[in-house]
Protein backbone atom coordinates (compact mmCIF):
# COMPACT_ATOMS: atom_id res chain seq x y z
CA UNK A 1 0.00 0.00 0.00
CA UNK A 2 1.26 3.34 -0.83
CA UNK A 3 0.64 7.19 -1.15
CA UNK A 4 -2.06 7.02 -3.97
CA UNK A 5 -0.49 10.53 -4.99
CA UNK A 6 2.61 8.43 -5.90
CA UNK A 7 0.21 6.41 -8.81
CA UNK A 8 1.03 6.69 -12.30
CA UNK A 9 -0.98 7.52 -14.85
CA UNK A 10 -1.32 4.00 -16.00
CA UNK A 11 -2.17 2.95 -12.17
CA UNK A 12 -4.81 5.84 -11.80
CA UNK A 13 -6.40 5.10 -14.69
CA UNK A 14 -6.71 1.30 -13.71
CA UNK A 15 -8.12 2.15 -10.53
CA UNK A 16 -11.28 4.43 -12.31
CA UNK A 17 -11.42 1.27 -14.77
CA UNK A 18 -12.29 -0.61 -11.74
CA UNK A 19 -14.65 1.96 -10.41
CA UNK A 20 -16.42 2.41 -13.27
CA UNK A 21 -18.87 -0.47 -12.64
CA UNK A 22 -19.02 0.39 -9.14
CA UNK A 23 -19.60 3.82 -9.65
CA UNK A 24 -22.50 4.71 -7.55
CA UNK A 25 -25.41 6.14 -10.42
CA UNK A 26 -28.78 6.81 -9.10
CA UNK A 27 -30.87 4.24 -10.95
CA UNK A 28 -31.36 5.13 -15.08
CA UNK A 29 -34.62 6.65 -15.28
CA UNK A 30 -36.94 5.49 -18.60
CA UNK A 31 -36.26 8.29 -21.02
CA UNK A 32 -37.65 6.67 -23.85
CA UNK A 33 -41.36 7.05 -23.26
CA UNK A 34 -41.40 10.70 -22.35
CA UNK A 35 -38.93 11.44 -25.05
CA UNK A 36 -40.98 9.72 -27.17
CA UNK A 37 -44.37 11.95 -25.79
CA UNK A 38 -42.75 15.33 -26.21
CA UNK A 39 -41.49 14.43 -29.38
CA UNK A 40 -44.66 13.69 -31.00
CA UNK A 41 -46.10 16.61 -28.86
CA UNK A 42 -44.19 18.96 -29.80
CA UNK A 43 -43.98 17.96 -33.34
CA UNK A 44 -46.90 20.76 -33.70
CA UNK A 45 -44.12 23.57 -32.82
CA UNK A 46 -42.05 22.95 -35.80
CA UNK A 47 -41.91 25.67 -37.85
CA UNK A 48 -43.82 23.46 -40.94
CA UNK A 49 -43.60 26.30 -43.70
CA UNK A 50 -39.49 26.61 -42.89
CA UNK A 51 -39.36 23.03 -43.42
CA UNK A 52 -40.85 22.53 -46.11
CA UNK A 53 -39.24 25.40 -48.20
CA UNK A 54 -35.52 23.89 -46.41
CA UNK A 55 -35.98 20.70 -48.37
CA UNK A 56 -36.29 20.61 -52.15
CA UNK A 57 -37.21 16.97 -52.48
CA UNK A 58 -40.19 17.67 -49.70
CA UNK A 59 -41.19 20.96 -51.42
CA UNK A 60 -41.41 19.22 -55.06
CA UNK A 61 -43.39 16.40 -53.35
CA UNK A 62 -45.49 18.58 -51.68
CA UNK A 63 -45.99 20.62 -54.99
CA UNK A 64 -46.86 17.24 -56.57
CA UNK A 65 -49.42 15.93 -54.24
CA UNK A 66 -50.96 19.24 -54.32
CA UNK A 67 -51.33 19.19 -57.91
CA UNK A 68 -53.19 16.36 -57.72
CA UNK A 69 -55.74 16.58 -55.23
CA UNK A 70 -56.48 20.34 -55.60
CA UNK A 71 -56.16 20.04 -59.22
CA UNK A 72 -59.16 17.23 -59.09
CA UNK A 73 -61.00 19.22 -56.79
CA UNK A 74 -61.24 22.16 -58.77
CA UNK A 75 -61.98 20.36 -62.18
CA UNK A 76 -66.13 21.31 -61.92
CA UNK A 77 -67.52 19.46 -65.07
CA UNK A 78 -68.92 16.53 -63.36
CA UNK A 79 -68.54 14.40 -66.44
CA UNK A 80 -64.74 15.09 -66.58
CA UNK A 81 -64.75 14.25 -62.74
CA UNK A 82 -66.39 11.03 -62.78
CA UNK A 83 -63.52 9.78 -65.36
CA UNK A 84 -60.96 10.80 -63.15
CA UNK A 85 -61.72 11.05 -59.04
CA UNK A 86 -64.43 10.63 -56.87
CA UNK A 87 -65.08 12.67 -54.12
CA UNK A 88 -67.41 12.24 -51.19
CA UNK A 89 -67.92 14.98 -48.85
CA UNK A 90 -68.70 15.84 -45.15
CA UNK A 91 -68.67 19.43 -44.53
CA UNK A 92 -64.78 20.45 -43.52
CA UNK A 93 -63.71 17.67 -45.54
CA UNK A 94 -63.23 16.88 -48.78
CA UNK A 95 -62.00 13.04 -49.98
CA UNK A 96 -60.88 12.12 -52.83
CA UNK A 97 -60.47 9.32 -54.86
CA UNK A 98 -57.40 8.53 -57.46
CA UNK A 99 -57.43 5.57 -59.73
CA UNK A 100 -53.13 5.98 -59.97
CA UNK A 101 -51.70 5.20 -56.47
CA UNK A 102 -50.52 8.75 -55.08
CA UNK A 103 -46.97 9.84 -54.35
CA UNK A 104 -45.80 8.27 -50.70
CA UNK A 105 -44.48 11.04 -48.18
CA UNK A 106 -42.08 10.22 -45.25
CA UNK A 107 -44.27 7.54 -42.89
CA UNK A 108 -44.12 10.14 -39.92
CA UNK A 109 -44.33 14.23 -40.78
CA UNK A 110 -44.70 16.62 -37.69
CA UNK A 111 -48.42 17.04 -36.99
CA UNK A 112 -49.81 20.55 -36.88
CA UNK A 113 -52.59 20.07 -34.50
CA UNK A 114 -51.98 23.64 -33.30
CA UNK A 115 -50.86 24.83 -29.79
CA UNK A 116 -51.08 21.94 -26.74
CA UNK A 117 -53.16 23.49 -23.87
CA UNK A 118 -55.67 22.37 -21.53
CA UNK A 119 -59.37 21.59 -21.83
CA UNK A 120 -60.30 24.50 -20.04
CA UNK A 121 -58.21 26.57 -22.53
CA UNK A 122 -58.94 24.62 -25.93
CA UNK A 123 -63.12 24.90 -24.80
CA UNK A 124 -62.63 28.83 -24.60
CA UNK A 125 -61.08 29.29 -27.74
CA UNK A 126 -63.58 27.20 -29.92
CA UNK A 127 -66.69 28.07 -31.03
CA UNK A 128 -68.87 24.16 -30.21
CA UNK A 129 -68.67 22.33 -27.52
CA UNK A 130 -65.65 20.06 -27.22
CA UNK A 131 -66.74 16.32 -27.30
CA UNK A 132 -64.66 13.73 -25.16
CA UNK A 133 -65.49 9.96 -25.95
CA UNK A 134 -65.77 8.04 -22.56
CA UNK A 135 -64.59 4.88 -24.47
CA UNK A 136 -61.12 5.99 -23.90
CA UNK A 137 -61.46 9.21 -21.30
CA UNK A 138 -59.64 11.96 -21.55
CA UNK A 139 -56.70 12.42 -23.78
CA UNK A 140 -53.00 12.81 -22.68
CA UNK A 141 -52.79 15.86 -24.74
CA UNK A 142 -55.24 18.57 -26.35
CA UNK A 143 -54.27 21.02 -28.97
CA UNK A 144 -55.99 24.29 -30.11
CA UNK A 145 -56.17 26.20 -33.09
CA UNK A 146 -57.69 28.93 -32.47
CA UNK A 147 -56.93 30.96 -35.83
CA UNK A 148 -59.34 29.45 -38.11
CA UNK A 149 -63.26 30.15 -38.08
CA UNK A 150 -64.76 28.23 -35.23
CA UNK A 151 -61.34 26.64 -34.11
CA UNK A 152 -60.29 23.42 -34.39
CA UNK A 153 -59.40 21.14 -31.01
CA UNK A 154 -57.46 17.91 -31.36
CA UNK A 155 -57.53 15.39 -28.66
CA UNK A 156 -54.17 13.03 -28.25
CA UNK A 157 -54.26 9.78 -26.96
CA UNK A 158 -50.44 7.76 -26.58
CA UNK A 159 -51.15 3.94 -27.89
CA UNK A 160 -51.65 1.82 -24.62
CA UNK A 161 -53.18 -1.98 -24.78
CA UNK A 162 -56.00 -2.13 -26.82
CA UNK A 163 -55.00 0.53 -28.93
CA UNK A 164 -51.92 0.14 -30.70
CA UNK A 165 -49.61 2.74 -31.95
CA UNK A 166 -50.08 4.60 -35.15
CA UNK A 167 -46.92 5.41 -37.01
CA UNK A 168 -48.09 7.53 -39.27
CA UNK A 169 -48.68 10.26 -35.97
CA UNK A 170 -46.71 8.54 -33.19
CA UNK A 171 -49.93 8.32 -30.97
CA UNK A 172 -52.79 5.57 -30.56
CA UNK A 173 -55.86 8.04 -31.37
CA UNK A 174 -56.05 11.08 -32.81
CA UNK A 175 -59.32 12.99 -32.31
CA UNK A 176 -60.25 16.43 -34.55
CA UNK A 177 -63.48 18.66 -34.15
CA UNK A 178 -64.05 21.24 -35.60
CA UNK A 179 -66.80 23.70 -37.86
CA UNK A 180 -66.72 21.97 -40.69
CA UNK A 181 -69.94 24.32 -41.69
CA UNK A 182 -67.60 27.20 -41.30
CA UNK A 183 -64.51 25.88 -43.62
CA UNK A 184 -65.90 23.67 -45.94
CA UNK A 185 -62.18 23.19 -47.64
CA UNK A 186 -60.16 22.98 -44.32
CA UNK A 187 -59.26 19.25 -45.06
CA UNK A 188 -58.66 17.41 -48.30
CA UNK A 189 -57.87 13.68 -48.59
CA UNK A 190 -56.45 11.60 -51.23
CA UNK A 191 -57.41 8.14 -51.26
CA UNK A 192 -55.31 5.95 -53.70
CA UNK A 193 -56.56 2.20 -55.07
CA UNK A 194 -55.33 0.47 -52.03
CA UNK A 195 -57.52 2.89 -49.65
CA UNK A 196 -61.67 2.01 -49.18
CA UNK A 197 -63.85 4.73 -48.51
CA UNK A 198 -66.83 3.15 -47.28
CA UNK A 199 -69.98 5.39 -46.32
CA UNK A 200 -71.47 5.08 -42.94
CA UNK A 201 -73.74 6.33 -40.88
CA UNK A 202 -72.94 7.36 -37.46
CA UNK A 203 -75.78 8.28 -34.68
CA UNK A 204 -77.52 8.94 -38.68
CA UNK A 205 -75.47 11.83 -39.32
CA UNK A 206 -73.93 10.55 -42.89
CA UNK A 207 -69.61 9.96 -42.75
CA UNK A 208 -66.90 8.20 -44.15
CA UNK A 209 -65.14 4.96 -43.21
CA UNK A 210 -61.25 5.65 -44.88
CA UNK A 211 -59.29 2.53 -44.21
CA UNK A 212 -56.56 0.14 -45.65
CA UNK A 213 -53.72 1.35 -47.19
CA UNK A 214 -52.79 4.96 -45.31
CA UNK A 215 -54.08 7.98 -47.45
CA UNK A 216 -52.53 11.34 -48.01
CA UNK A 217 -54.67 14.29 -46.10
CA UNK A 218 -53.72 18.20 -46.72
CA UNK A 219 -55.34 20.20 -43.82
CA UNK A 220 -55.29 24.16 -44.90
CA UNK A 221 -57.56 27.21 -44.43
CA UNK A 222 -57.23 28.53 -47.68
CA UNK A 223 -55.75 31.98 -48.17
CA UNK A 224 -54.06 32.19 -44.55
CA UNK A 225 -51.03 31.07 -43.01
CA UNK A 226 -52.68 29.57 -40.11
CA UNK A 227 -51.84 26.50 -40.41
CA UNK A 228 -50.90 23.85 -43.47
CA UNK A 229 -49.99 20.05 -42.95
CA UNK A 230 -49.55 17.53 -45.52
CA UNK A 231 -49.03 14.23 -44.32
CA UNK A 232 -49.91 10.17 -44.80
CA UNK A 233 -53.00 9.31 -42.89
CA UNK A 234 -53.88 5.76 -40.80
CA UNK A 235 -57.52 4.36 -40.64
CA UNK A 236 -59.98 7.53 -40.15
CA UNK A 237 -63.72 8.18 -39.79
CA UNK A 238 -65.32 11.22 -40.31
CA UNK A 239 -68.60 12.66 -39.72
CA UNK A 240 -70.19 16.03 -38.87
CA UNK A 241 -72.74 16.55 -36.75
CA UNK A 242 -75.00 19.92 -36.31
CA UNK A 243 -72.17 21.94 -38.03
CA UNK A 244 -69.09 20.05 -36.03
CA UNK A 245 -66.93 17.70 -37.97
CA UNK A 246 -65.77 14.70 -36.28
CA UNK A 247 -62.76 13.09 -37.32
CA UNK A 248 -61.10 10.07 -35.62
CA UNK A 249 -57.91 8.57 -36.75
CA UNK A 250 -56.52 5.23 -35.36
CA UNK A 251 -54.91 1.99 -36.39
CA UNK A 252 -58.29 0.72 -35.26
CA UNK A 253 -60.83 -1.78 -36.56
CA UNK A 254 -63.73 -0.16 -37.82
CA UNK A 255 -66.02 -1.65 -35.06
CA UNK A 256 -63.74 -0.09 -32.52
CA UNK A 257 -63.88 3.05 -33.70
CA UNK A 258 -67.64 3.04 -33.94
CA UNK A 259 -67.29 1.72 -30.33
CA UNK A 260 -65.33 5.09 -29.23
CA UNK A 261 -67.14 7.27 -31.67
CA UNK A 262 -70.74 6.04 -29.66
CA UNK A 263 -69.16 8.35 -27.10
CA UNK A 264 -68.82 12.03 -29.26
CA UNK A 265 -72.06 13.67 -31.16
CA UNK B 1 -31.37 -11.75 -39.29
CA UNK B 2 -33.51 -12.78 -36.71
CA UNK B 3 -34.19 -9.85 -33.75
CA UNK B 4 -30.58 -8.12 -34.60
CA UNK B 5 -30.73 -4.80 -33.31
CA UNK B 6 -30.23 -2.28 -35.96
CA UNK B 7 -27.30 -0.36 -35.63
CA UNK B 8 -26.74 3.12 -34.70
CA UNK B 9 -26.26 4.02 -38.69
CA UNK B 10 -29.63 2.68 -39.51
CA UNK B 11 -31.50 4.17 -36.97
CA UNK B 12 -30.25 7.66 -36.96
CA UNK B 13 -31.23 7.28 -41.19
CA UNK B 14 -34.53 5.99 -40.05
CA UNK B 15 -34.93 8.57 -37.18
CA UNK B 16 -33.87 11.63 -39.96
CA UNK B 17 -36.89 10.30 -41.83
CA UNK B 18 -39.29 10.85 -39.37
CA UNK B 19 -39.34 7.00 -37.69
CA UNK B 20 -40.24 7.92 -34.42
CA UNK B 21 -40.12 4.05 -33.26
CA UNK B 22 -36.37 3.91 -34.39
CA UNK B 23 -35.44 7.23 -31.90
CA UNK B 24 -37.44 5.35 -29.28
CA UNK B 25 -34.65 2.48 -29.89
CA UNK B 26 -31.87 5.07 -30.07
CA UNK B 27 -32.96 6.59 -26.30
CA UNK B 28 -33.19 3.15 -25.04
CA UNK B 29 -29.86 2.28 -26.26
CA UNK B 30 -28.54 5.22 -25.09
CA UNK B 31 -30.62 6.45 -22.16
CA UNK B 32 -28.05 5.02 -19.15
CA UNK B 33 -24.93 6.22 -21.23
CA UNK B 34 -26.95 10.19 -21.79
CA UNK B 35 -28.23 9.76 -17.73
CA UNK B 36 -24.84 9.08 -16.53
CA UNK B 37 -23.01 11.74 -18.38
CA UNK B 38 -25.47 14.23 -16.92
CA UNK B 39 -24.88 12.80 -13.55
CA UNK B 40 -21.29 13.19 -13.94
CA UNK B 41 -22.15 16.96 -14.68
CA UNK B 42 -25.11 17.93 -12.32
CA UNK B 43 -24.24 15.48 -9.44
CA UNK B 44 -27.82 15.26 -9.31
CA UNK B 45 -29.97 12.50 -10.31
CA UNK B 46 -33.15 14.69 -10.44
CA UNK B 47 -31.56 17.14 -12.92
CA UNK B 48 -29.71 14.78 -14.74
CA UNK B 49 -32.98 12.77 -15.58
CA UNK B 50 -33.91 16.73 -17.16
CA UNK B 51 -31.00 17.10 -18.85
CA UNK B 52 -30.74 13.75 -20.47
CA UNK B 53 -34.57 14.05 -21.48
CA UNK B 54 -34.30 17.47 -22.63
CA UNK B 55 -30.91 16.51 -24.99
CA UNK B 56 -32.67 13.68 -26.57
CA UNK B 57 -35.49 15.56 -27.56
CA UNK B 58 -33.05 18.49 -28.80
CA UNK B 59 -30.75 15.85 -30.47
CA UNK B 60 -34.10 14.67 -32.46
CA UNK B 61 -34.86 18.07 -33.22
CA UNK B 62 -31.11 18.60 -34.66
CA UNK B 63 -30.79 15.29 -36.29
CA UNK B 64 -31.02 17.33 -40.02
CA UNK B 65 -27.80 18.97 -39.14
CA UNK B 66 -26.18 15.61 -37.75
CA UNK B 67 -23.51 14.26 -40.31
CA UNK B 68 -24.77 10.86 -42.09
CA UNK B 69 -22.71 7.94 -41.20
CA UNK B 70 -20.62 9.80 -38.19
CA UNK B 71 -20.62 7.76 -34.71
CA UNK B 72 -24.30 8.67 -32.36
CA UNK B 73 -22.66 8.11 -29.26
CA UNK B 74 -20.30 11.14 -28.77
CA UNK B 75 -22.53 13.65 -30.27
CA UNK B 76 -25.10 12.81 -28.44
CA UNK B 77 -22.71 13.01 -25.35
CA UNK B 78 -22.38 16.57 -26.31
CA UNK B 79 -25.60 17.48 -26.52
CA UNK B 80 -26.32 15.82 -22.91
CA UNK B 81 -22.92 17.45 -21.22
CA UNK B 82 -23.79 20.83 -22.73
CA UNK B 83 -27.79 20.09 -21.37
CA UNK B 84 -26.81 19.22 -18.03
CA UNK B 85 -24.05 22.43 -17.49
CA UNK B 86 -27.07 24.80 -18.76
CA UNK B 87 -28.65 23.22 -15.24
CA UNK B 88 -25.85 22.85 -12.85
CA UNK B 89 -26.15 25.90 -11.95
CA UNK B 90 -29.48 26.22 -10.82
CA UNK B 91 -29.39 22.63 -8.49
CA UNK B 92 -25.79 21.83 -6.62
CA UNK B 93 -27.39 19.25 -4.39
CA UNK B 94 -24.93 16.25 -3.18
CA UNK B 95 -25.35 12.91 -1.95
CA UNK B 96 -22.10 12.02 -0.85
CA UNK B 97 -22.74 10.50 1.67
CA UNK B 98 -25.33 8.30 0.11
CA UNK B 99 -23.64 7.61 -2.55
CA UNK B 100 -20.35 6.45 -0.44
CA UNK B 101 -22.52 3.76 1.32
CA UNK B 102 -23.46 2.88 -2.80
CA UNK B 103 -20.03 2.14 -3.26
CA UNK B 104 -19.54 0.41 -0.27
CA UNK B 105 -22.57 -1.87 -0.96
CA UNK B 106 -21.32 -2.56 -4.00
CA UNK B 107 -18.17 -4.29 -4.31
CA UNK B 108 -18.56 -7.70 -4.96
CA UNK B 109 -14.56 -9.79 -4.59
CA UNK B 110 -15.49 -13.12 -3.24
CA UNK B 111 -12.21 -13.78 -3.41
CA UNK B 112 -11.20 -10.96 -1.54
CA UNK B 113 -10.43 -10.95 2.14
CA UNK B 114 -13.50 -8.78 4.17
CA UNK B 115 -9.83 -6.66 5.21
CA UNK B 116 -9.19 -6.00 1.49
CA UNK B 117 -12.26 -5.56 -0.14
CA UNK B 118 -13.07 -2.78 3.22
CA UNK B 119 -9.83 -0.98 1.73
CA UNK B 120 -10.85 -1.04 -1.60
CA UNK B 121 -14.24 -0.14 -0.91
CA UNK B 122 -12.87 2.93 0.92
CA UNK B 123 -10.44 3.40 -1.64
CA UNK B 124 -13.52 3.61 -4.17
CA UNK B 125 -15.08 5.92 -2.26
CA UNK B 126 -12.01 8.24 -1.84
CA UNK B 127 -11.80 8.36 -5.44
CA UNK B 128 -15.49 9.06 -6.10
CA UNK B 129 -14.78 11.86 -3.47
CA UNK B 130 -11.82 13.02 -5.05
CA UNK B 131 -13.69 13.21 -8.66
CA UNK B 132 -16.20 15.38 -7.06
CA UNK B 133 -13.81 17.72 -6.59
CA UNK B 134 -12.44 18.19 -9.96
CA UNK B 135 -13.46 20.82 -12.11
CA UNK B 136 -16.74 19.45 -14.31
CA UNK B 137 -13.98 19.56 -17.40
CA UNK B 138 -11.72 17.06 -16.02
CA UNK B 139 -14.69 14.76 -14.64
CA UNK B 140 -16.00 14.49 -18.13
CA UNK B 141 -12.75 13.68 -19.92
CA UNK B 142 -11.78 11.51 -17.64
CA UNK B 143 -15.53 9.79 -17.72
CA UNK B 144 -15.71 9.91 -21.28
CA UNK B 145 -12.40 7.90 -21.18
CA UNK B 146 -12.44 4.83 -18.09
CA UNK B 147 -15.95 4.76 -17.68
CA UNK B 148 -17.49 5.49 -21.06
CA UNK B 149 -14.96 3.65 -22.99
CA UNK B 150 -14.96 6.66 -25.37
CA UNK B 151 -12.08 6.41 -28.36
CA UNK B 152 -9.96 9.34 -28.65
CA UNK B 153 -11.50 10.58 -31.56
CA UNK B 154 -14.89 9.93 -30.36
CA UNK B 155 -13.78 12.12 -27.08
CA UNK B 156 -13.05 14.96 -29.43
CA UNK B 157 -16.26 15.01 -31.00
CA UNK B 158 -18.09 14.81 -27.45
CA UNK B 159 -15.55 17.79 -26.28
CA UNK B 160 -15.74 19.26 -29.48
CA UNK B 161 -11.91 19.97 -28.98
CA UNK B 162 -9.13 19.01 -31.47
CA UNK B 163 -8.39 15.66 -31.28
CA UNK B 164 -4.51 16.49 -30.66
CA UNK B 165 -5.35 17.96 -27.56
CA UNK B 166 -7.75 15.22 -25.97
CA UNK B 167 -4.54 13.26 -25.05
CA UNK B 168 -2.75 16.45 -22.98
CA UNK B 169 -6.75 17.22 -21.35
CA UNK B 170 -6.50 13.53 -20.41
CA UNK B 171 -3.50 13.85 -18.87
CA UNK B 172 -3.79 16.93 -16.93
CA UNK B 173 -7.33 15.68 -16.05
CA UNK B 174 -5.54 12.88 -14.31
CA UNK B 175 -2.83 14.87 -12.78
CA UNK B 176 -5.65 16.84 -10.50
CA UNK B 177 -7.44 13.71 -9.79
CA UNK B 178 -4.12 12.65 -8.02
CA UNK B 179 -3.67 15.72 -6.73
CA UNK B 180 -7.03 15.28 -5.23
CA UNK B 181 -6.69 12.81 -3.73
CA UNK B 182 -5.52 11.96 0.14
CA UNK B 183 -2.01 11.10 1.65
CA UNK B 184 -3.89 8.84 3.64
CA UNK B 185 -5.97 6.45 2.31
CA UNK B 186 -4.58 3.53 1.88
CA UNK B 187 -4.06 2.55 -1.75
CA UNK B 188 -5.66 -1.15 -2.89
CA UNK B 189 -3.48 -3.52 -5.55
CA UNK B 190 -6.72 -2.89 -8.15
CA UNK B 191 -7.59 -4.80 -11.67
CA UNK B 192 -4.15 -6.65 -11.71
CA UNK B 193 -5.59 -9.79 -12.06
CA UNK B 194 -8.00 -9.18 -14.87
CA UNK B 195 -5.37 -6.62 -16.77
CA UNK B 196 -2.46 -8.79 -17.45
Amino acid sequence: MADPRGMTDVELERALRDLAPRYPYPPTPNLASPVRLRITAQAVAQPRRLELWRDPRRLALVAAVLLVLLGAAALANPVTRDAIAHFFHVRGVIVNREASPLPSLSPVTPLDLGRRTTMADAQSRVSFTIAVPAEVGQPEAVYVVSGIPGGEVALAYTPRPGIPLVKQTGLGLLISEFRGDLIPGFITKGVGPGTTVEEVSVHGDRGWWIAGEPHIIYVQVAGTDQMETLRMAANTLIWEHAGVTYRIESGLSKADVFKIAAGLP
Amino acid sequence: MEGRPLDDVALVERARQGDVNAYEALVQQYQQLAFRVAYQVTGDAAEAEDAAQEAFVNAYYALGRFRAGAPFKPWLCRIVANEARNRRTSARRRTVLAERALVAQSSGGSAQSPEAAAEADEFRSTLVAALKTLREDDRLILAYRLFFDLSEAEMAEALDCPRGTVKSRLSRALARLRAALPADIRMPVVGGESDG
